[in-house]
């Protein structure tokens, strides 16, 4: 099986960042500023590290807020890791159910623009520069070269 | 988050410091901004100059809010957002939903 174009292969895959946290929203601020903090220490571009912070905290709320229902005693998993050309890669796993990107509403249509949620899944698709659903929508896998 | 309001004019300005994000810094804006609303304010400056970063929460928060004060005849204005909060509030097409200013007196002297 040929592998996928701008993948790396998991082995060749650094590993920076593994940690579980219960499904609580102010349980996301320390994971996506940990993140942040390693970033720094790799001196990724200030620009980017914002584009990969902000998508973070994008994946972790909806994993916690959708994925868990905001119950703590679930977990959600975030997985940072590196290849050896510097891409980044972010994984976000939830035990709930899953969803279905394609169905999500375009936040920039209409009145949906003055909805006050629904544009989390928007902005990584627009931040990040590739975005994969695997376990039916339980995990999302964010690439930034 | 810090928050720092204080009224200049019968505006409301208030003043953020850190990453508004899901969370402490979210509900606490939300908690600020539902008090001041509730006791008939409904002029508001919210100096961003330093938050680094905004995320879906909230802009939903200040959607909300530019909606729920522009019914009562109001309005939520911008101060300073960062770079990169411009970018995400045109990434997700509500930037030009808000004026913004280079800061708190224009900001102020534009509900006259």
């Amino acid at each position: 099986m040929l592998p996928e174009p701008n993948s790396s292969p998991e082995n060749e895959l650094s590993e920076l960042l593994s940690v579980g946290i219960p499904a609580r929203p102010d349980a996301i601020g320390d994971v996506a500023d940990s993140i942040n903090a390693i970033l720094v220490r790799l001196q990724v571009p200030e620009q980017k590290q914002l584009e990969i912070a902000l998508a973070v905290q994008e994946a972790l709320v909806n994993a916690v807020v959708h994925g868990c229902e905001s119950d703590p005693s679930k977990e959600v998993r975030c997985r940072l890791q590196s290849d050896p050309n510097g891409r980044i890669v972010i994984t976000v796993t939830d035990p709930g159910p899953g969803f279905k990107p394609e169905r999500l509403a375009d936040p920039k249509a209409g009145e949906n623009l003055y909805a006050d949620h629904g544009r989390g899944v928007y902005l990584i698709r627009q931040l990040m520069d590739e975005v994969s659903f695997e376990g039916r929508g339980s995990e999302i896998k964010m690439w930034k070269y | 988050m810090d928050i720092n309001v204080r009224k200049r004019s019968e505006v409301q300005v208030v003043q953020l410091r850190g990453a508004l994000r899901m969370g402490p810094a979210v509900d606490n804006l939300r908690q600020v901004l539902d008090e001041s609303l509730g006791s008939g304010d409904t002029r508001f400056v919210l100096n961003l100059a330093e938050v680094p970063m905004i995320d879906s929460t909230g802009i939903g928060l200040l959607v909300r809010f530019l909606a729920s004060t522009k019914q009562k005849c109001g309005n939520i204005k911008l101060v300073q957002p960062s770079k990169f909060a411009v970018q995400t509030l045109r990434l997700v097409g509500v930037l030009n939903l808000f004026e913004v200013f280079d800061n708190d007196d224009a900001a102020v002297a534009s509900y006259a």
